[in-house]
């Protein structure tokens, strides 16, 4: 029994935090209203909002509130690891509604669709040019909040246990105050800062308003949904290109590196992993490229130059927008994007995939094989690399869950992209594609689209599922409720 | 004098022999029992096991009768310790502790205590080894406003066969005495400087590069 | 949150000193704990979100690098008393903290102190009180008692 009572106060701390979090959805489902104070005839789309947003609300708070206990406790990652799962499982499912009452999409392709929001990865189903403001609005917005973490804005906007607990649970493992609520409000503050910057620089660079601030916040949470169906090719245009390459590098970049550089502690910038890979990769892929893919099919130099930068940022940077259509693309730049993809972005950013400084980790790690052949027998060597401020040493411990993690992340791969080509697609459309996916970027060479079989569709919402939370928050999670499942009907502690 | 050396090691059985040779009475207390049983063996000291910072080992060894405490053992804040015990609670006149981080010779100031670092004077030495115009830095005093500096001349150097009344010394400097052939000279106008002579000069900090430069006729 | 949030240094993470970072951190304020092996961390609850610290804290340049200067409070909860009376002059003398507080396992050595308006706090002599107390409030039922 002692152990059920202990099962039961964890649990109620779980919910409780849950419904706090369903509540900040509810309400967050409610600001696509805005686009009524434009466009009055969008009225007739409002239930579609203000029905789930009731219901998260209401069921929310009940849990929250009849399950809060009254002195503050604080929650340790495995909880909240259950919380970031059932939080953002529920959380796709009901940002899916308005997909399926307004749009008339089915259960699949709605919840891939919300999926691609909070996941922040950008593959679309939708009809873009026939969906209401109001539906395109709060895709933005979902990318906007995913992006940053549905827990984090909960504890930045309301309230939450103590402890760190539940950030790192969602992804947030860097400090940058010695307090895990300064910290937030830092990052709540740069990123709310890059949004701004991105509606004034979209602005500028042409869009109108609507379309600034949807892009503002599909570029800075690395996201990519757009309000045209043709992506950043709509516009044609030098200045939206390029005005979006620098948001989606800050959008990936390490929200702590950032913080640095915004402090003028430049040192830390410079000497940073990923600093230093985006530094390599990205010129040398632009020329790639641009010599071996652009310059063979677009007819002007300025076409073939943008389209290669834009293209190489998009896909490391995993943000997901579009300057052009890959029908054209030969199998080079398709592997090229490919791997840009599997790369990823920075750590404890919006972006997805391996991640850049598990990438460099890895290659410094085979120079260093290579080094320590030549020197002494005895000799005693301490690699490291810069976090931050301060050197850390490169434990056997931190290889292991690197070489892990990777090994993961390769074998879903693998998994994911033959699911996709057993549907018939072409080997590389289905690399790409599931890439695009699991990687949470967004570019489409055609595979995701309303019409796909559903088991494509599935196997790429999971993909961005477990994309996102990085594989060992489900899986831990997971295998955490099923255990307490079995302790709790078997009567004994299962270990 | 009657001198209490807390610390362990060769170090602290050498200090004991140049003590003990210079007449002094001295007392040991090493945390090490076989040291203190070898130590007592070899020289004629009080030699006391125990733990060194511990204020009742410290009186049974009669700290309140001694004219001097080193503190010499290998913790900077141990040494701390036994000086300000030894000074505040046993009233004695003179102490002294060793540190290893240069930075707490100024900390140890701060705080009541005087101290050396071995690290800032071996390096000194070193500097002095690799021929940097036979300087020794000696010390330096009073929150580093003042530096004691001894510079051997050389044939090359500007003043040698000088008149000290024709050298122009730079602002605030002060060639305190001389050295002459083992010989100690208060200088006067008419002193004459010679290579091999060792000069003992006071600068403060802005000047002293340009007091060595002149003494010594390098760029330092 | 609460209303007044303090910046803390703590120097030692044993189990006074991880106790100590896990409650105030946990009420809010921004702690820094200091210790020199990176093991000791792994005491710190889930409570705890402040910065985490691997060094001598008797090295100068080390608390610089905490940013002491900063610090509002300062507590040393080393198992060493001696580095804990070096460390907490060090912060009140040279660095000016407001408040300096200093685990003494030694009474003897608390006499050193009281001079330098650091709080010095040992945990015998605490013991010794409340013992002292437990055995008086004994005497006196047993007495009314026969």
């Amino acid at each position: 029994m002692q152990t059920r009572l202990n099962l039961w106060r964890h649990y109620r701390a779980i919910l409780s935090n849950t419904g706090m979090i369903m509540v900040m959805v509810g309400v967050l489902m409610l600001t696509p209203l805005f686009v009524l104070l434009a466009w009055h005839d969008e009225w007739v789309y409002a239930k579609d909002f203000l029905i789930p947003a009731f219901v998260l609300i209401g069921v929310g708070g009940a849990l929250w509130r009849l399950l809060k206990s009254n002195i503050p406790i604080s929650i340790t990652i495995q909880d909240g690891g259950v919380v970031v799962l059932l939080s953002w499982a529920i959380a796709s499912v009901f940002a899916g509604f308005p997909f399926m009452s307004v749009l008339g999409l089915n259960f699949t392709q709605a919840t891939f669709e919300s999926v691609s929001g909070w996941t922040t990865t950008g593959l679309s189903v939708v009809d873009v040019a026939k969906a209401p403001n109001m539906v395109l609005l709060w895709r933005s917005i979902t990318q906007l909040i995913g992006g940053a973490g549905l827990a984090i804005i909960t504890l930045a906007a309301i309230t939450g246990p103590t402890g760190a607990g539940l950030t790192i649970a969602e992804g947030r493992t860097e400090q940058l105050a010695p307090q895990v609520r300064r910290s937030i409000k830092r990052v709540v503050i740069l990123y709310a800062g890059y949004a701004v910057l991105g509606i004034i620089l979209f602005k500028v660079a042409g869009m109108n308003m609507f379309d600034a601030i949807n892009h503002s916040f599909a570029a800075i949470s690395t996201g990519g949904f757009s309000t045209k169906p043709e992506n950043l090719a709509f516009w044609d245009s030098t200045a939206i290109d390029l005005v979006s390459v620098p948001l989606m590098i800050l959008g990936n970049m390490n929200f702590l590196t950032v913080y640095f550089l915004v402090r003028g502690r430049f040192k830390a910038v410079y000497r940073n992993d990923e600093v230093k890979l985006m530094a390599v990769v990205i010129p040398v892929c632009i020329i790639l490229v641009y010599y071996l893919v652009s310059n063979i099919i677009y007819p002007t130099f300025g076409k073939s130059v943008r389209v290669a930068i834009v293209e190489v940022v998009t896909a490391l940077t995993t943000t997901g927008f579009m300057s052009t259509v890959y029908t054209e693309w030969n199998a080079i730049g398709y592997l090229i994007l490919t791997v840009l993809m599997i790369i990823g972005g920075g750590t404890c950013s919006t972006a997805g995939g391996i991640k850049q400084y598990r990438v460099f980790l890895l290659f410094k790690s085979f120079i260093w094989e290579v080094k320590r052949a030549f020197l002494p027998k005895n000799a005693i060597v301490e690699n490291y690399h810069w976090r931050g401020e301060h050197k850390e040493y490169i434990s056997g411990e931190l290889l292991r869950q690197l070489i892990s993690f990777v090994s993961l992340y390769m074998f879903i791969y693998v998994l994911g992209t033959a699911i996709i080509a057993a549907h018939g697609y072409k080997l590389n459309e289905a690399m790409f594609e599931f890439a695009s996916a699991l990687s949470t970027v967004g570019i489409s060479c055609g595979v995701s689209v309303a019409s796909a079989p559903p088991l494509v569709l599935w196997t790429e919402t999971l993909g961005m599922f477990l994309g996102r939370l990085e594989f060992f928050v489900i899986f831990i999670s997971l295998g955490k409720v099923i255990r307490d499942l079995i302790s709790l009907t078997t009567g004994k502690p299962k270990f | 004098m009657n001198i209490l050396i807390a610390g362990e090691g060769k170090t602290v059985y050498f200090l004991c022999r140049t003590f003990i040779s210079k007449g002094h009475k001295v007392t040991v207390i090493n945390r090490s029992q076989d040291e203190s049983v070898w130590s007592a063996r070899q020289l004629k000291i009080v030699a006391i096991q125990g733990d060194w910072s511990d204020p009742l080992v410290l009186e049974e060894a009669e700290t309140n009768s001694m004219d001097a405490v080193l503190a010499v053992t290998p913790n900077d804040h141990d040494n701390l310790a036994i000086c300000q015990i030894a000074s505040l609670n046993f009233k004695v006149p003179q102490t002294l502790a060793l540190v290893n981080d240069p930075d707490n010779e100024e900390v140890f100031r701060k705080l009541g205590i005087i101290a050396v670092s071995t690290a800032r004077i071996l390096s000194n030495l070193m500097e002095r080894r690799v021929g940097f115009c036979e300087i020794t830095n000696l010390i330096t005093a009073s929150e580093g406003k003042l530096n004691i500096t001894e510079i051997e001349l050389t044939e090359t150097s500007p003043v040698a066969q000088k008149q000290i009344r024709d050298i122009k010394f730079p602002q605030n400097s002060l060639l305190a005495y001389i050295l002459h052939q083992g010989q100690p000279t208060i200088p006067k106008g008419d002193t004459v400087l010679y290579p091999g002579d060792r000069v003992f000069v006071i600068t403060m900090p802005d000047n002293y590069a340009e007091t060595i430069r002149m003494l010594t006729g390098e760029k330092r | 949150m609460s209303s007044k949030n303090l910046f803390i240094l703590i120097v030692g993470c044993g189990r006074l000193g991880s106790l100590l970072a896990n409650r105030l951190s946990g009420k809010g304020h921004s702690v820094v704990v200091i210790d020199n092996r990176d093991s000791a961390f792994s005491t710190l609850s889930a409570e705890f979100s402040g910065f985490r610290m691997v060094g001598d804290a008797t090295e100068f340049t080390v608390l610089k690098e905490a940013k002491i200067e900063e610090a509002d409070v300062f507590i040393a909860t080393t198992r060493d008393d001696n580095v804990n009376i070096m460390v907490s002059q060090v912060a009140k003398k040279i660095f000016h903290v407001p408040k300096v507080m200093a685990r003494v396992f030694e009474p003897k050595r608390e006499n050193i102190y009281k001079d330098f308006d650091i709080e010095a706090i040992s945990p015998t002599t605490i013991a010794v009180e409340l013992f002292l107390e437990s055995i008086a409030e004994f005497l006196t039922v047993n007495k009314r008692g026969s």
